[in-house]
């Protein structure tokens, strides 16, 4: 019987849940968002992690991946978006153009970096990052939430 | 009651956009009235910044506007290029791009289809459409060492040779992905509800056709036989035998059929181009590629390619110097999408996923 | 007939032609009519002294091609009575390049947010000089030089 009985806090718990359970923002914005498709295609199939539930809605959704060049237009949206998100929201930065503006970092329509808009919890380098990368990230900011080392 | 007409603004994020792409509806009811597009959620500024450096450093951009069908914007502006330049391709390089082009070609019309499905309700396409699509990129990567933007095509041929390896792997590809393909098929095509869908949904008309300036598979699918490939070839493509498909109905049906057939051609180019590739160079030695970024032209040169959406060409204007003074891109996408108010008028708003996403807008491309 | 002031070709042989601005709207209807049933792309470039609008021109029936050119201080006759595309690559034009065409049904900017001050593709465009944008109370576009105001 002793075996089967785990004793912890209510936090920790609450941590490994939120952990355990990200559901994605379905958000597809350039290029990285065919690699995020890959993602949770068939090969790569993310849902082995314990995230596999793409939502459409904002509201119903805690990971948002912000998957490609964010334009001057485009970023009071993803604010707005973002804003809509229901807490704890996490966000992961996907490819050099959201991180750091990319190859267009030159350019008169390109926010430089996705950090002036929203938060970011996890930057994925990569133009554009590999599947195996995202997962990665994935894994990254599962521990961090477990380990209670995010702060909103 | 009385007549009232509802505004719904569709996007910038929904699911089925395929990107960035935002609507007003006017509705009545729920009949579409009027539709209007609004687009530039994705404007990358790419002609101003290919306009700002050499010649094969706007490589990078013109990669990025069609992501999913990368090598075919690729194609486009390096035959620009050559053919502003005059630079001789050895025949290994021209034959090895063909093959590249098609294999990008089914990549693209997969990501589609795989899409196009999730937008009709059916998650089972997207998986098999994936599972195909991953083993042609498996080939890319052993060639060109990326999965989805390549920066492949040099000024001059090529810049890495097919390997022994690869052309096992396409071989073993091509025996068994037009059975595959059968079965995606199948899952659609032989569904009640999916052909319900999409049968007489978004017609266009060739009249329409023309005057919005639509090419490829949309043009193709309302009945106007016009394929560059066929009607203006480039690289080799006379010496190889392909089908255009083409129908008349001019719906997201035929569009979808069409579609499926050009993959079917598409594997048959392939399975052709391996029996012909030439040994020898796979680009011109006189290029080295340190020079690469000092060539310099003048005068103008628009080469049109046919791309997974259509007509695709960079219309370069040189100035004598290394840079070049203006770079137009003629997109696909745009001039497709610019369709859709005359798509989806008098339609039901249920049949506005299937008109959009039978479009195959690519955000990067129509918006540059 | 309409008067050709010049003629060109590019490097794969089209034929460029270049007719006087007045003359553009008369001279596309007249082509039309000769059988160049799609305008594929409009486009302008700025040589720094004058403005060039281009239209490129192709019939699908014998898949012949024609580049039409006109030189313009800022204005010229739209064509989107012709064909409906060139709505579109009309206002990308008047978007990027700056060139206006009188008798469009709707001409404002199409990629970038509706407010932005200048043409980007004119040479003179000056990049370090960033424009930030936000979303007003009605849900459009808001843009201003001050990047407190928006993204």
């Amino acid at each position: 019987m002793s075996d089967n009985i785990l004793v912890t806090t209510l936090d920790e718990a609450l941590k490994w849940g939120t952990g355990k359970s990200l559901w994605p923002f379905t958000f597809g914005l350039a290029c990285c968002a065919i690699e995020m498709m890959s993602a949770m295609g068939s090969d790569y199939d993310w849902a082995r992690f314990g995230s596999d539930v793409f939502r459409d809605s904002p509201r119903h959704s805690d990971l948002m991946i912000v998957s490609g060049t964010v334009t001057k237009k485009m970023a009071p949206r993803i604010r707005r978006l973002y804003d809509q998100m229901a807490f704890p929201k996490f966000v992961i930065s996907m490819g050099a153009c959201a991180s750091a503006g990319g190859p267009y970092v030159r350019g008169y329509s390109v926010v430089d970096g996705v950090d002036q808009v929203v938060p970011v919890d996890v930057y994925v380098f990569g133009c554009p990052p590999r599947p195996e990368a995202l997962i990665q990230a994935l894994k990254m900011l599962q521990d961090r939430i477990v380990a209670g080392k995010v702060k909103h | 009651m009385e007549d009232k007409i509802i505004e719904v603004n569709f996007g910038p994020q929904h699911p089925s956009t395929h990107g960035v792409l935002r609507i007003k509806v006017k509705l009545d009811g729920e009949i579409i009235v009027e539709a209007q597009p609004i687009i530039g959620y994705l404007h990358r500024n790419a002609e101003k910044l290919a306009e700002m450096g050499a010649y094969p450093k706007g490589m990078v951009y013109i990669d990025r506007l069609d992501y999913v069908a990368a090598l075919n914007m690729e194609l486009g502006h390096v035959l620009s290029i050559e053919n502003l330049m005059d630079v001789q391709v050895p025949e290994r390089a021209l034959w090895i791009r063909i093959l590249m082009v098609e294999l990008n070609r089914i990549a693209s019309h997969l990501i589609w289809l795989g899409t196009h499905g999730l937008d009709m309700g059916m998650l089972t396409p997207f998986f098999y459409c994936f599972r195909e699509r991953e083993r042609i990129l498996r080939i890319f990567d052993e060639i060109t060492g990326s999965r989805l933007l390549y920066n492949y095509f040099a000024i001059g041929g090529v810049y890495s040779d097919v390997t022994p390896k690869s052309i096992e792997m396409i071989k073993e590809w091509t025996e068994d992905f037009v059975d595959k393909l059968e079965e995606i098929q199948a899952i659609l095509g032989k569904s009640y509800i999916y052909v319900s869908r999409t049968r007489g949904v978004g017609k266009l008309s060739p009249e329409d056709v023309l005057s919005y300036g639509v090419t490829g598979p949309m043009q193709r699918a309302s009945g106007i036989k016009r394929d560059l490939r066929k009607d203006s070839p480039y690289l080799f493509y006379e010496k190889i035998n392909f089908e255009i498909p083409t129908r008349t109905e001019g719906d997201v049906y035929a569009r979808f059929l069409v579609r499926v057939e050009e993959m079917r051609q598409s594997a048959r180019i392939v399975k052709q181009v391996l029996e012909k590739l030439p040994q020898g160079d796979f680009y011109n030695k006189k290029y080295s590629k340190p020079m690469l970024v000092r060539l310099k032209a003048t005068g103008e040169s628009y080469v049109p390619t046919e791309s997974p959406k259509g007509e695709f060409g960079i219309y370069l204007i040189g100035d004598g110097s290394s840079i070049p003074y203006r770079v137009r891109i003629r997109s696909p996408s745009f001039a497709n999408l610019s369709s859709i108010p005359t798509m989806l008028k008098g339609y039901k708003i249920a049949d506005l996923t299937a008109a959009v996403s039978s479009a195959d807008p690519v955000f990067g491309e129509v918006d540059r | 007939m309409i008067q050709i002031e010049s003629e060109s070709s590019t490097k794969n042989g089209t034929r460029i032609v270049y007719v006087s601005k007045d003359n553009v709207l008369p001279f596309l209807k007249e082509k039309k009519e000769e059988g160049f049933d799609t305008l594929l792309m409009v486009s302008g470039v700025d040589y720094k002294d004058h403005l060039e609008v281009i239209y490129h021109l192709l019939s699908s029936t014998n898949n012949s091609r024609l580049i039409v050119k006109a030189k313009t201080d800022d204005e010229v006759e739209s064509v989107t009575s012709l064909w409906k595309g060139a709505n579109w690559h009309e206002r990308e034009t008047w978007d990027l390049v700056g060139i206006k065409f009188k008798n469009h049904p709707n001409l404002t900017r199409i990629l970038l947010a509706e407010g932005w001050v200048g043409h980007p593709l004119r040479k003179n465009y000056p990049m370090e000089k960033k424009q930030f944008v936000n979303l007003a109370e009605d849900g459009e576009d808001r843009v201003s030089f001050e990047n407190t105001e928006g993204y």
